[in-house]
């Protein structure tokens, strides 16, 4: 048995090879994240501008980190999920994939099969309930970067 | 030893997802014998009154029970007298007490408050705020490349004279054991009071005053030594405990209460305020009365037994940090171990899959681990309930673990 055998090879695939990494200069806003138990570290650069329309959003992100593979593999994939969405769409993502590894109803297997959409790997984590918080760390550090960037 | 005494506790039969518990996470916590469960329940359901209090016979009851676990604590530790132990919340509160009510009254601008690297945040942050507010001197005693506390280190602080010296006497993250009674003859005569910490220490070997040196108080917690949470222990020198004001303020404290000013209680009942939790003082009675029932000796021997075997075999696995000494001699086996390119979460949630309970983070030693360079580890903590077959399992599993984490090769 090894890793891939039980978390899959979306999350060891994303874990090893992880995308959007890396420091953005003239970014909006970087945001730290940071979970004191366990020490996984998330800093997230965001670039905000205008669409055609005018409404705001997240023109480019990306992501250094240092920590667990779950948290590593989750950054990755959000990374890929939210480059150029509007702010509105990001709330939306935030939000689902919070309920998803919170919420109650659904049971997730591991490995996780191909959907086709990788964050679905990640719903498995909810079978080691203790590293649902590995998961989150990346979006919970997004949420309140969109939010610090507002405030400004 | 164990087949037998595992059968007092109940929870090593539990069967979780398919596996036979492996506990080995004592470091944090220790599993509680059934004596100790059945002595806590027996209490409230057959003695149950507040104690200190009542006139009538069920609480006079309730008040002997409570104050012969004085007693016991007194001669578990070879204290002199029962007005030196005072029952607290845990180590955390015994500590906080000290630094409180002690610090409080003799730190001065300028004075030198000293700790060492592998203090618990429990016996580091108290005195690092206390020399803040009383911007006296924090020092640190740093540590040799094999874990120990570093002999020119100690010399440098010393020769600072500091007031106060607080030191583990066995480290939670590396499992070493602190060579306290000399420290403590040595700082003694610089004219530091001294703290020991042996909320670890307690659980794994034979604690008695007069062995540790001139050392001025000591703090641990029931929880780790097969007793209840809820409840630890401070004791302290009499003549210091007198001079010290109070820590908490209200009832049970007090001698007499009038409108402007306050009498306070005699020892120890000055440093225990409110109505305490007096089940698990029951409970820590029973833990003292199991754990004297199969001997430390024979639980020393038992220990230092792992430790040696386990010690041999993590040695030999390729890849495999162990973050404490290799010298089976002045530890305990707690056991901190990092895997090159694997986190400590990782191979946690692996063990966890092989049926192994063990602790991973940063063990509430930031200090420490800071100067490690690695944000948390992987710790199986070992007790005298644990077998071989156990230590074997265990290492079994962390011999597989860089195959198990093998990154596909480009
Ligand atoms: C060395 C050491 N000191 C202090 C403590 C704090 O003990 P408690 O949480 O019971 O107050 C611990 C517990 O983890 C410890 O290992």
């Amino acid at each position: 048995m090894n890793y891939r055998d039980v978390f899959g090879e979306i999350l060891a695939d994303h874990h090893e090879s992880p995308r959007n990494w890396g420091v953005l200069p003239d970014c909006t806003r970087v945001e730290q994240g940071y979970n004191p138990l366990c020490g996984d570290k998330v800093s997230i650069c965001l670039l905000l501008d205008r669409d055609s329309s005018g409404s705001e959003r997240l023109a480019r992100c990306t992501y250094e980190g240092e920590g667990c593979s779950i948290c590593m593999a989750s950054a990755s994939i959000m990374s890929e999920m939210i480059q150029g969405k509007s702010i509105q769409e990001l709330q939306g993502l935030i939000e689902a994939f919070r309920e998803k590894m919170q919420g109650s109803d659904e049971v997730f297997l591991l490995p996780a099969e191909d959907s086709g959409e990788d964050i679905t790997a990640l719903y498995g984590v909810k079978r080691f309930p203790v590293r649902i918080k590995c998961a989150l760390l990346p979006w919970t550090t997004l949420k309140k970067g969109l939010e610090a960037a507002h405030a400004k | 030893m164990n087949s037998l005494i595992r059968k007092d506790f109940p929870i090593l039969a539990r069967v979780i997802e398919g596996k036979a518990l492996c506990y080995l996470d004592n470091a944090a916590t220790s599993q509680k014998p059934k004596k100790v469960v059945d002595a806590i329940s027996r209490f409230y359901l057959e003695t149950n009154a507040n104690v200190h209090r009542g006139v009538y016979h069920l609480s006079q009851e309730a008040t002997d029970a409570f104050e012969s676990v004085r007693g016991k604590v007194r001669r578990f530790l070879g204290a002199r007298s029962e007005r030196e132990v005072i029952f607290t919340r845990g180590t955390t509160d015994s500590i906080n007490l000290v630094a409180s009510s002690f610090g409080g009254m003799s730190i001065q601008e300028g004075d030198v408050v000293a700790v060492t690297r592998m203090e618990h945040h429990a016996n580091f942050v108290p005195w690092q705020q206390l020399a803040k507010q009383k911007k006296a001197r924090f020092e640190i005693i740093e540590l040799t490349d094999d874990w120990r506390l570093d002999p020119k280190d100690v010399d440098r602080v010393l020769g600072m004279k500091p007031k106060i010296l607080a030191v583990t006497l066995l480290s939670n993250v590396t499992g070493v054991t602190n060579p306290v009674a000399s420290l403590a003859t040595r700082f003694k005569m610089a004219g530091t009071t001294i703290l020991v910490d042996a909320a670890q220490g307690i659980a794994h070997s034979e604690v008695k005053i007069d062995d540790l040196g001139p050392i001025d108080f000591l703090a641990f917690s029931a929880h780790k030594m097969c007793g209840p949470t809820g409840v630890g222990v401070l004791w302290g020198r009499e003549a210091l405990l007198e001079k010290m004001p109070p820590y908490q303020l209200g009832g049970n404290m007090i001698a007499h209460v009038g409108d402007l000013d306050s009498e306070w209680n005699e020892l120890p009942h000055k440093f225990e305020a409110g109505t305490p939790d007096i089940a698990s003082v029951i409970g820590l009675g029973a833990a003292i009365d199991y754990i004297e029932t199969h001997g430390r000796t024979r639980i020393e021997e038992y220990e230092q037994s792992i430790t040696d075997h386990v010690l041999e075999k993590l040695v030999q696995i390729p890849g495999l940090r162990l973050l404490g000494p290799t010298d089976p001699h002045h530890r305990a086996p707690i056991f901190s171990v990092a895997i090159d390119g694997v986190h400590a979460h990782d191979l946690a949630t692996y063990l966890d899959m092989e049926g192994i309970s063990v602790r991973a983070g940063h063990h509430c030693a930031h200090p420490l681990m800071f100067k490690l360079g690695l944000p948390a580890t992987c710790r199986a903590s070992f007790s005298f309930y644990n077998t071989f077959e156990e230590a074997d399992m265990l290492v079994k599993a962390l011999a597989q673990a860089p195959s198990f984490f093998a990154r596909r090769r480009n």
